[in-house]
Order: structure tokens, then C-alpha cells, then sequence
């Protein structure tokens, strides 16, 4: 193939503006920048295209061209991800999603519903409150992530610690594949016979397909919802309680701590919620389920805090004081905005028992590399999120962050845990693999992905890393950077 | 070919692993084949180089655990090697802070169970023969009544590290409890009846013990609507088992619509009080044990010599008209409403050898899959009557499955024939 000439994009922007209207085919450089990155903004890559498909048959149509014209492709939602993952690189062609957002159908018997992939997470558990049911996984940016997107990250949230990451609510996909043919997988039987396609798709980061519609579960509104904001002197205590809860048997909806860098910056922004200044760590426990058991499990807590000398124990009384508790976990990106122009949103993942060493040790690394660090995580799960403040126009400052960034990764996997917990790989950590798996590893997960998507079109340079000696013995079947395109 | 290529790799083998390979001293009958001889690696790397060796020799095994459902799946082709992974036995680490456990797949589930237990864990794994392997579960992915509260077995695997065919040994996932770094090769391993590769050991995710558990058992009255209050039973908060039982086949009372409701609630004591107040409704019996849930599984496991037993999934709006067309076939049932699964149990026939019944009953099933979208897997098929019908029938995305065998397994080595579209 030739490389490809000017007249070869003019023509190839006429044809996808055919499939999806010249409105929604975008090929002007102003157009293009917002389709630069997603969450993570530090690496950007402008595409050749963006175009707006509104049905599968689009989408098919859409990928069909590419194909043809030697492009690769990249699905993208509403561009709320933070790994990088749907950053067009190599001047990809940007597939965005954001126009399916049919719900297509709401089954309340069976409590599932069957959606577009541009439907917007927050929107679908608006659309079946009336039946008493809601979608479950929450991610912070459920007021603009899309559904489609949180297959591909198998986004989690505050409330995975009951009910489970994305992974666990999707029953069923209609998919198109990088060679432009289309499949169902799975049943929303929740059973389907062969290999759990489903369950591998889910968290693949769009490296296998484009997904067009979506099967979830619904779960039912709980009955009744306590929020209780428990103020420790330091994070070790908080910690502690967290495991106390854990063991006790109670599965609490939310376990969130939130350490004192963040409470000050919190309490300093327009989200202050009242907490202490001086507070060492807050942790916000929510529980849900029936009303006849929330007064002996409030009890339960209150008699574990206090044994881990817990200073005040607050029980939200009513929504408007459960939104006031919240904005202090809720509220600490934007609090950060404060901080520094730049924010950079970690996160991985440790085993629970060694949360409070390995937060001190974080703490050590950002001090050690000078910059503002403040942590908010998801106790229940191990999940952390270090919060790196910075501005990106001191490139000596950015060099820290990222070196810092590593350290911190380094430290979780020596410690037994994971690169991330729920925001992917995508760019940003995909050189990092190696710090937790062997090249075997990862030569079982490119198989995978090559039954997909063999010539490494659909989403190139995500998740896999292409310098591993497994992956240079066979650039051109393996490698996404290596494709000969055009 | 096999009996060829039998005894060459098998001398391989021996040259390789000593006394780990023997040869049975009478043939045994397993999965559809008739196996003449067993490997039973004592670790991984043991096991790795098992798996080199017929790999190279395009040897083909029977990958089994304890051995309790070799019932499940198509028959073999062509296997005489059993590949027992029960050696491969203990727990590598419990972490009892955590609430997780990395075992090896050969131990015995029972064991684990008792282990973790003593520490003030449960084992989220419910299969309804508890003599299996922690592999054999992860493998066949069965479920029993505890899945309303347990999720199904892929909700419990954290990670699992497994040896491919071609005998490279690779991990995937880990112990934390979430975890989203690269793809979720676990999610492809489970249910995967053996054909990607063999566990060699797995990471777990535990349960706290319930504060307290309520087993109601009630008989529904004619004029009430069973399934729906075996749903709304199945949906209250502190639901961990729900079944709905017909009649035995040979009661009486078979098509009197007398039909039978067994609930365990597990939980905080307020609610598991509360939902079993609300079911039993001063009928029936409540007890804080008993062996209730215990008897379902032994139901849902029970062999069936000569007859048909299938597992029917099903949304649960449809369990009742499910239901209703398999009862009208004869069959015996026991459903769990949430999610909507029935075990039916048909025939045998009078003649042996007789397989007339079976046909009208798989042609019923063909009917209940695409007329209620359920998805039917038939768990055991009389002898004899195995290899006309596809046990896994319906798979979407089969192209891909094959794919996926022909990556992981290029030889082909590995419960050849047994999964879904006789991959």
C-alpha cells in the first residue's frame, strides 16, 4: 500500500461523511483538538477524524472504510477516562459513541435494560428510578462517562465494595469487530454457553472491538441509606476500622477515606463540608439495605470506631446532610483545582491490611520528590488514588510527577498489589506492565486480543506493551506501533 | 491414531516424570472416552513439563479434579491419558486479614472450606457435589442454590495462574479485590471446562460469615402463584438461596400444582428475621440450619442413570412458563428464580437403549431456548446417547471460540471435543 496522499484523505472524509452525515464527520483541526486526549491530558495525539455514528450499522459502515483505506480506529465515549485509552494515536480515526444513547429497552421484571452505548451512566439509573431500580457501577464522572465507556474500562466507583465493577452488571454485547462484522455475545440470562466472551471484552479498553449495545442489570433501590462521616487522628486508625467493618461480616455499600492533605484543601475550597481542619483522616461509611437492620449495624460501627479511638462519629440525618458528607470525598478533584493548575489522578491498587504502610510510604515519596500529594481512596477495595497537584509548565516539576508516579506503582506491586484498580492501563501505565507480569503473561492476553483484532487496528498502543522480545518476534502480527497502515 | 500415539508420548512422560505416570490397571471409563493410563503432576513446573511433552507429541488428555462431573460436556475425541491435577493440592496462602486465599487447584474443596471457615470465612463457591476440586469448580463454573447470594463462580476468582497447553506457565489477576490492569484473562479461564489450559492454582475471594441465617420451608398453597412469590422471596435483601420444587415425578399430587418453597436468608439478624417472617407468614417451618439447603444440592446432583439431566437458564419472567413446558414433558424440577435457573430431570426410558423419549424431550428443549431466549446446557445424557447432540448447544460467537482454542491450545491436546461446538 501507498502511503496515504492528501487526495486519498479528502476522498476518505467524503466517504465517512456519507455513512454518518457531513455533521457529524469532523476533519478540521479546530474540530479535531477536543478528540485529542481523554481524562489524561499530558499525552495528546491530534486524530485524522472524528465521526459521530448513530446506529451499528454506521459503525460497521465506518469501520468497513477504514479497513479500506488503511486507517486505524479508536472507540471513544464521552472521553471521561484517565488512562489514556481513547487518546488517537498514530492519527487514528476517532469512532464516537456519544450519539447512540438510546435506551432501547427497560425489562423492570427481569431487571435489566438494554442500551446504546452513548447512553450516560448517571441518565440510565435516572430513566428507571420511577421502578425502583438503578444502574449500579457509579465512577466519579457518572454525570458524563457513557455506558460503552465503562465496558471498556469495567469502570468501578465508591459503591464496587457491595456491588461489583462494571464486570459484574453486564450480561450481554453487541459488538463490532476490526474486520467490520458484527456479533452478539453472552445472554441476559446471565449463562451463556462457550467462553465468557463478555467477561473478556469488559476492561479490554476498546483493543477488541466497538461495543454498540449493551445488556445490564438493575438493582433494586435500597430501602434505606446511612451515611456515617467517622473523623480519626490519623489514617492507620481510619484503616483499621475499615478492617474491623470487613471482618465483622457487614458488607457496607461505601468504605472511603479521605487523608488530611485533602480534608484541608477540601475544607479551604467551596466544597467545605465542615470537617476539622486538624483531622488526620475522615471516613465515609455508607450502608444500605433493609431499615429494620440500619440501627444494629450503625450500632456495630459505633462500638468498632470507638474501639479504634475514633474522635467523632456524625450519622447524616437526612439527603441534604448525606450530599454535605459526600462532597468532602466527592468534592476533592475539584477542591484540588486550588491547588495548582494540573492534577494528576492516580491509581492502584494493594492488598487492605497494608493500606496504612503503604500510604505513609506514598506521603515519603511525594515529599521526597517535593510536590503537593493528597489521597483519597476507596478503602474497602485497597483501591488508592494519589492525587498529584502540579503544573505542567515546569517541565522539571512534570519530570517528578511522572517519577514519583512510578515509585508509588512500584511500591503497590512490591506489596502484592495491581497497576490499577479502575482506570485502565490504556497509555498511561502500559509500559509499566512489565513491573507485574512476565512476558508470558502478556503473550496470553495478545492472543486474546489477536483473535480480535490481528492486525492491531482497532485502538493501537493500548494496554500492551510492544517491545517485550515476545512481541518483537512477530512485529507485524503483534505489534500495534509496528502496522504497516496506509 | 491414539493407540499409537498412546504409548510413545506415555514413555516420554516417564522418561520425564517417573512414577507420577501409570497405567490403569483396568480402563476407565470418563468423559466419553475409555482411559488407559494417568499423569499426575505433583506441581507446577511437574506439570508444565507434562503438558510440553504432549503438547509436542499432539497427545491428547482428559484434564480432571476429584473426577465428580465428567458427566458435564461432549465426549472426548480420542483421549486414553487422564491429566489428574489432585496432587496438585494445599493452600499456597491465606491471608485472613484480607479475606482471600491463593490455593492449588487440586485441593479438595471441602478442605478449603473447613480451613478458611476457621478462621471466620466462607467460601463463596456452592457447587452441588461438594467432593470436587477448587480446579473442577473454576473449570465447570457450576453453581448451586447458594448463587443468589454468592454470585456465580467467576464473582470469587481474583486470579488464577495457569499452565497452557504448550506448557508456559502465566499468571493473571491477583490477590487484591479489584483490579483492572490489562485484560481479565480469568474471566476466560472459568467455565472453560479445561480447553485454554490447567490450573495450577488461584486466588480467592471470601465472604464474611453471616451474622445469622433463616431457613423457611413452606408448601405453596394451590390457589397462590409459586413463582412469583419464589421471586419476590429470591429478591428480599438478605436472600442468599431460593428454590422452587415440584413434585417428585411419581407423587400423585404431580399435576396438582402443589409445589414447594425452600429459602435461606443470611444476614444481619433484624433482616434475615424479618424476610423470613415475611415469606413463612406463620406457615411453614423457620429453622436457624438445618439441612434444607444441603438436600437441594444433593437433588440438583443426583445421578440419573439412563435419563437426562439439564440445566435450563432463563430470565425470570419466563421461569413460569419455563416451567410449565417442562413439567408437561414429565420432567422433575427444581428452579432457583434469581438468577433463573431450572434443573430438569427427565426419563429414563422403559427399554434400555430406547432413546425415542429422549428426542421429543431434546426437541422440547430446542423450543423452550429459542422460544423463551433460554439457554439450555444438558448436564448428563444416558449412555449411549451422547454424541448426536451438541450439550452445549447455542453458543454466540463461536468463531471466536474456535479462535481463541486454536491460540491457547494450537495442538489441540486439551479435552478435545468437550466445550461448546465441540471445541
Amino acid at each position: 500500500m501507498t502511503p496515504n496522499s492528501e487526495a486519498d484523505t479528502s476522498i476518505f472524509i467524503e466517504r465517512l461523511s456519507a455513512v454518518v452525515g457531513a455533521a457529524n464527520c469532523l476533519s478540521r483541526p479546530e474540530e479535531l483538538y477536543t478528540y485529542g486526549c481523554d481524562g489524561l491530558t499530558l499525552d495528546a495525539h491530534l486524530p485524522s477524524a472524528v465521526v459521530l455514528p448513530i446506529s451499528r450499522d454506521e459503525v460497521v459502515a465506518v469501520v468497513a472504510i477504514c479497513r479500506e483505506f488503511g486507517r486505524c480506529f479508536v472507540p471513544r465515549g464521552a472521553g471521561t477516562g484517565l488512562s489514556g485509552g481513547a487518546v488517537p494515536v498514530e492519527g487514528a480515526v476517532v469512532i464516537c459513541c456519544s450519539r447512540m444513547r438510546g435506551i432501547l429497552e427497560v425489562y423492570a421484571e427481569n431487571r435489566l435494560a438494554v442500551v446504546q452505548p452513548g447512553v450516560v451512566n448517571a441518565h440510565l439509573s435516572e430513566a428507571v428510578a420511577p421502578l425502583g431500580l438503578f444502574y449500579a457501577p457509579d465512577p466519579s464522572s457518572q454525570q458524563a462517562c457513557t455506558i460503552g465507556g465503562n465496558v471498556a474500562e469495567n469502570s468501578g466507583g465508591p459503591h464496587t465494595l457491595k456491588y461489583g465493577t462494571t464486570t459484574n452488571h453486564v450480561l450481554a454485547l453487541e459488538m463490532v469487530l476490526p474486520d467490520a462484522s458484527w456479533v452478539r455475545l453472552g445472554s441476559p440470562t446471565g449463562f451463556a454457553p462457550g467462553y465468557d466472551l463478555v467477561g473478556a471484552t469488559v476492561g479490554s479498553e476498546g483493543t477488541l472491538g466497538i461495543v454498540t449495545e449493551v445488556t445490564v442489570r438493575l438493582v433494586a433501590i435500597p430501602e434505606a441509606v446511612e451515611t456515617i462521616l467517622a473523623i480519626f487522628d490519623d489514617v492507620p486508625a481510619a484503616c483499621r476500622l475499615v478492617g474491623g467493618i470487613i471482618r465483622s461480616g457487614m458488607v457496607p455499600a461505601a468504605l472511603e477515606v479521605v487523608d488530611q492533605r485533602t480534608i484541608r484543601a477540601v475544607e479551604a475550597s467551596v466544597y467545605a463540608a465542615g470537617l476539622p481542619s486538624d483531622a488526620g483522616a475522615v471516613l465515609i461509611i455508607e450502608l444500605d439495605g433493609a431499615s429494620c437492620e440500619m440501627a444494629s449495624l450503625v450500632e456495630q460501627i459505633r462500638e468498632l470506631g470507638e474501639r479504634e479511638g475514633v474522635r467523632d462519629l456524625r450519622i447524616a440525618r437526612d439527603a441534604e446532610e448525606r450530599t454535605l458528607f459526600w462532597r468532602a470525598r466527592k468534592g476533592a478533584f475539584g477542591a484540588m483545582g486550588r491547588l495548582a493548575p494540573d492534577l494528576y489522578v492516580h491509581d492502584a491498587v494493594v492488598p487492605r491490611a497494608s493500606l496504612p504502610e503503604v500510604l505513609a510510604e506514598i506521603c515519603a515519596i511525594g515529599d521526597r520528590y517535593r510536590l503537593t500529594l493528597s489521597n483519597v481512596f476507596h478503602a474497602g477495595d485497597g483501591n488508592l488514588h494519589p492525587n498529584i497537584s502540579f503544573d505542567r509548565r515546569d517541565p522539571d516539576e512534570l519530570a517528578r510527577v511522572i517519577e514519583a508516579g512510578r515509585e508509588m506503582l512500584e511500591l503497590c506491586v512490591r506489596v502484592g498489589g495491581v497497576l490499577t484498580g479502575e482506570h485502565g492501563v490504556g497509555i498511561e501505565k502500559r509500559d509499566y506492565m512489565g513491573m507485574l507480569f512476565e512476558p508470558e503473561d502478556l503473550d496470553a492476553m495478545l492472543r486474546l486480543r489477536d483473535v480480535f483484532n490481528p492486525d492491531g487496528v482497532c485502538n493501537p498502543g493500548k494496554v500492551i506493551p510492544t517491545t517485550r522480545a515476545c512481541v518483537e518476534a512477530n512485529p507485524k502480527a503483534r505489534g500495534y506501533d509496528e502496522v504497516p497502515l496506509g | 491414531m491414539t493407540a499409537d500415539a498412546g504409548p510413545s508420548s506415555l514413555a516420554s512422560l516417564r522418561a520425564a516424570l517417573g512414577e507420577r505416570v501409570f497405567a490403569l490397571e483396568s480402563p476407565l471409563r470418563a468423559g466419553g472416552s475409555t482411559l488407559t493410563a494417568r499423569v499426575e503432576p505433583a506441581d507446577a513446573e511437574e506439570l508444565a513439563t507434562c503438558l510440553r511433552i504432549l503438547s509436542e507429541a499432539r497427545e491428547p488428555v482428559l484434564v480432571m479434579g476429584a473426577g465428580t462431573r465428567m458427566d458435564l460436556g461432549n465426549p472426548a475425541r480420542g483421549v486414553s491419558t487422564a491429566l489428574s491435577c489432585r496432587r496438585l493440592a494445599g493452600i499456597v496462602e491465606f491471608d485472613p486479614t484480607d479475606g482471600v486465599v491463593q490455593v492449588s487447584a487440586g485441593t479438595p474443596l471441602a478442605e478449603l472450606a473447613g480451613i478458611v471457615e476457621a478462621e471466620g470465612w466462607l467460601l463463596p463457591l456452592d457447587p452441588p457435589d461438594r467432593g470436587g476440586t477448587v480446579g473442577g469448580v473454576l473449570a465447570t463454573a457450576i453453581c448451586g442454590p447458594r448463587q443468589r447470594g454468592f454470585g456465580p463462580v467467576r464473582d470469587a476468582v481474583l486470579g488464577i495462574d495457569t499452565v497452557l497447553a504448550s506448557g508456559e506457565r502465566t499468571r493473571c489477576g491477583a490477590r487484591v479485590v479489584k483490579n483492572v490492569t490489562g485484560y481479565d484473562m480469568a474471566k476466560l479461564y472459568v467455565g472453560s471446562l479445561g480447553t485454554l489450559g490447567v490450573t495450577e492454582k488461584a486466588w480467592l475471594r471470601l465472604k464474611p460469615i453471616p451474622a445469622s441465617l433463616r431457613v423457611v420451608e413452606l408448601a405453596v398453597a394451590p390457589d397462590e402463584d409459586a413463582f412469583s412469590l419464589a421471586l419476590a422471596a429470591a429478591r428480599r435483601n438478605s436472600a442468599r438461596a431460593v428454590a422452587l420444587l415440584g413434585e417428585p415425578a411419581d407423587s400423585p399430587l404431580k399435576n396438582g400444582g402443589h409445589r414447594r418453597i425452600v429459602a435461606e436468608f443470611a444476614g444481619e439478624p433484624p433482616a434475615t428475621e424479618a424476610d423470613a417472617d415475611w415469606l413463612s407468614r406463620g406457615r411453614g417451618e423457620v429453622s436457624e440450619a438445618g439441612t434444607a439447603i444441603d438436600d437441594l444440592r444433593r437433588l440438583q446432583a443426583q445421578p440419573l442413570p439412563g435419563g437426562l439431566r439439564a440445566r435450563i437458564h432463563v430470565l425470570p419472567g419466563r421461569l413460569a412458563a419455563a416451567w410449565e413446558k417442562l413439567q408437561d414433558l414429565g420432567a422433575e424440577l427444581l428452579a432457583y428464580p434469581e438468577p433463573g435457573v431450572i434443573h430438569a430431570r427427565f426419563g429414563p426410558g422403559e427399554d434400555e437403549g430406547d432413546f425415542g423419549w429422549l428426542s421429543e424431550v431434546l426437541e422440547a428443549l430446542e423450543g423452550i431456548r429459542a422460544g423463551l431466549e433460554a439457554e439450555v446446557v444438558l448436564e448428563a445424557l444416558p449412555d449411549g446417547a451422547a454424541t448426536e447432540w451438541d450439550v452445549f448447544a447455542g453458543a454466540r460467537g463461536l468463531d471466536l471460540m474456535r479462535s481463541i482454542k486454536q491460540r491457547f491450545d494450537p495442538a489441540g491436546i486439551l479435552n478435545p471435543g468437550r466445550f461448546a461446538g465441540r471445541i
